[in-house]
């Protein structure tokens, strides 16, 4: 039962930065109805920015070899400021990827292009810059607090997993209020439903789209930083299998929806956890066989509304 | 009907473009039976892993090169004309490494820096003709590949078992061993088949074995598995990132245990990784920077006087032996019978032959090889890290 236990907190855990990860995806979904293929690459930016602010040195083999920021920033205030350097590639990603071909009205094909050409420019601008090598971030950013917390009866959950579990937890309830309550949540929210109506009720669609892509950039920056705490940064690839897994994680909780990408990163991340033993180097397959099973049971996805065929 | 014109038009070009496309590609490799051409050199290629999750090992061998250029090119009859080109961490990487730098007409190769990559790539130059003196492969079978592979890394069925041995030397109380390897990777499965095979022969208890992929980042569920079996000790087959980062989650899960690890953490690269949890694994060495030699001495001073005083790792050192070999080989061959206007084909294949006869006083010790290629080595260590207080740097300390 402990065992069980156990192994269901490290699904949670897990869960929970898959959830932070496909909400980002999720929100530029439900403005554009298009996947944007660089969020993984900003994620990655949001990684290495966290690592910099915190004082980090540039190592031997990028163009920036030895630079590093003047302040050794701490973790706190280094989380968010990587979410804003995140959130302006995001917007950068946006300008260049998606506004010009918003504009000439192109198929949704070729916004999958684009974006996924501006994210393998982006790790490629990451590798020049910063080298190929791996990065952990700097200095004892948990202070005072063990590396492992028990939870009683045997169970125990890393410090920087209980961390991420609690930002991402924060994230979502945030992200939750201001979608329903706020006013530009709700613009957001109209903007997803009918873009051409809510631009007739005078919402400017241009800068709620932008928002969209700022607010997801933020959350892969931030969610990008306490993932290199946990795990290291390993290299400027970092960031390419969340974002496949989050792409699993959009489908399985219904493209578009915020709840359901909390849903589907919970279960893929413990569907994974209680991949047995022996079997652990599968739990990718097992990941993309919930998204396959899904595609072909309730292709909407779990809390995703099925397409309206209209007449 | 109209529309599939423009197709059936493409599809009549199509073994044009195709005839087109391969004059052009014949056009850019270099004919194997044209003159050499030496003035600038004998052409070598060395395809690293630069790039990608194995770069770590890369940027240790490409400072093995330069090292080596600078000890060799001077008073050489025939200086070797290095080019390197990053092969990346996969095999796709190596194979579009390998083909360019022999269609650029090298006469042999160094490379490339994973096993994974050199069992997909080293079977090209094999076909061209091409000797490949491996720095690093350490997996069974590498110089099986055919007469033209040979390597300067020991192989793990050499090496592995030492670190096992030392380990029971060190606490005789371990019984009960846990497994860990990256099942996509075919240096950690041949290296992991290997250990078991060591922890059997010494009596102890296989309690699990795990398995993990390449670009894995979170072993949590491994982890927690492995230490409910309560093991006393740890055997990693995993390449520095993910290993790096499985010893730091494992230490930090409560494992107080002795970490054993495999020839992919063999690099100095792993203590930013795994940081002050590094302290205290054990791992079987092909090369100790104290064997007091003059090939060593001489490497270890050039190491220093280039790297602000740190200790040269096992991977510059082979390296450095791998272009060793290459350079005393041309001279030797180009004393006997000179190079200069021979067929680019016949220079690769008497290159081959002088590397394969000769024998070698490298940093590594004395090394020669085997007639299918593989090295013959006399000398094996085993080290403990040992990080210091900063917990981001750290030594390879040998054990008696």
């Amino acid at each position: 039962m402990d065992g069980l236990l156990q192994l269901l907190i490290n699904g949670i855990s897990i869960g929970a930065t898959y959830a932070l990860f496909a909400l980002g995806y999720t929100l530029v979904f439900s403005v554009l109805g298009v996947i944007n293929f660089a969020h993984g690459a900003v994620f990655t930016c949001g990684a290495y920015f966290t690592y910099l602010l915190l004082g980090g040195a540039v190592g031997s083999n990028g163009m920036l070899a030895g630079m590093h920021f003047p302040l050794a920033l701490p973790l706190l205030v280094a989380l968010p400021l990587a979410g804003i350097g995140a959130a302006a590639m995001g917007l950068l990603v946006e300008a260049v990827a998606f506004k010009p071909l918003r504009r000439r009205g192109a198929e949704p094909l070729l916004y999958l292009i684009t974006s996924l050409g501006a994210g393998v420019i982006l790790v490629n601008l990451i590798q020049l810059l910063m080298g190929a090598e791996a990065y952990a971030l700097p200095g004892n950013l948990l202070g005072r607090w063990p590396a492992v917390l028990a939870l009683g009866h045997g169970v125990q959950i890393r410090t920087v997993q209980l961390l991420l579990l609690i930002v991402a937890g924060i994230a979502m309830l945030i992200l939750s209020l201001w979608l329903n309550r706020s006013s530009y949540g709700k613009a957001l929210q109209a903007v997803a439903e009918d873009g051409t109506t809510a631009r007739l009720l005078g919402i400017n669609s241009g800068a709620i789209i932008q928002l969209a892509f700022a607010i997801a950039s933020f959350l892969a920056g931030i969610s990008g930083g306490l993932v290199a705490l946990s795990v290291n940064i390993g290299g400027p690839y970092f960031g390419i299998g969340y974002g496949l897994k989050g792409l699993g994680v959009l489908v399985l909780g219904g493209l578009g929806s915020a709840p359901g990408a909390v849903l589907g990163g919970l279960i893929i991340g413990i569907a994974e956890a209680l991949v047995p033993a022996k079997l652990s180097a599968y739990k990718d397959a097992v990941a993309f066989a919930f998204l396959f099973l899904m595609l072909i049971l309730r292709p909407q996805g779990l809390l995703g509304k099925p397409p309206m065929e209209k007449v | 009907m109209p529309q599939l014109m423009p197709s059936v038009k493409v599809l009549r070009l199509l073994p044009k473009w195709l005839l087109l496309l391969g004059l052009l590609a014949s056009c850019s490799s270099t004919n194997s039976n044209a003159p050499v051409n030496l003035k600038a050199g004998l052409p070598v290629g060395a395809i690293l892993s630069l790039t990608g999750n194995a770069n770590v090992y890369g940027q240790d061998q490409r400072i093995g090169l330069e090292l080596a250029q600078a000890a060799f090119k001077p008073g050489s009859s025939i200086p070797l004309n290095l080019s390197i080109e990053d092969g990346g961490s996969d095999e796709a990487g190596a194979i579009n490494a390998f083909n360019l730098l022999i269609n650029r007409g090298s006469a042999a190769l160094i490379g490339p820096t994973l096993s994974q990559q050199a069992f997909a790539a080293s079977p090209i130059a094999q076909r061209r003709g091409v000797p490949v003196v491996a720095p690093s492969n350490t997996a069974t079978g590498i110089p099986e590949l055919g007469n033209f592979i040979s390597r300067v890394s020991a192989q793990s069925l050499v090496i592995a078992p030492l670190s096992i041995a030392k380990a029971l030397q060190l606490n005789p109380a371990i019984k009960r061993v846990a497994v860990f390897y990256a099942n996509d990777d075919a240096y950690s499965t041949s290296e992991t088949a290997i250990f078991q095979k060591a922890i059997k022969a010494k009596a102890l208890n296989t309690v699990t074995v795990q398995r993990t992929q390449l670009n894995d980042q979170d072993f949590l569920n491994q982890i927690t598995s492995a230490l409910r079996a309560k093991p006393d000790m740890v055997v990693l087959s995993l390449q520095a990132v993910d290993g790096g980062n499985l010893i730091r989650q494992l230490r930090e899960l409560g494992f107080k245990g002795t970490i054993v690890v495999g020839n992919g953490m063999n690099t100095p690269n792993i203590y930013p990784i795994c940081q002050k949890n590094c302290d205290g694994i054990l791992i079987a060495q092909a090369y100790s920077p104290e064997l007091q030699t003059d090939a060593n001495r001489s490497f270890v001073a050039r190491f220093k006087a280039q790297q602000a005083g740190a200790v040269p790792p096992q991977l510059t050192a082979q390296a450095y032996a791998a272009y060793q070999v290459i350079a005393e080989a041309t001279e030797r061959q180009n004393k006997r019978q000179p190079l200069e206007a021979k067929p680019l084909r016949e220079v690769r294949i008497l290159l081959n032959e002088e590397i394969l006869r000769g024998t070698y006083n490298t940093p590594l010790g004395k090394i020669s090889f085997s007639p299918e290629g593989e090295v013959i080595q006399e000398s094996f260590f085993v080290a403990q890290v040992r990080m210091n207080p900063d917990g981001r740097s750290g030594k390879f300390t040998l054990l008696p």
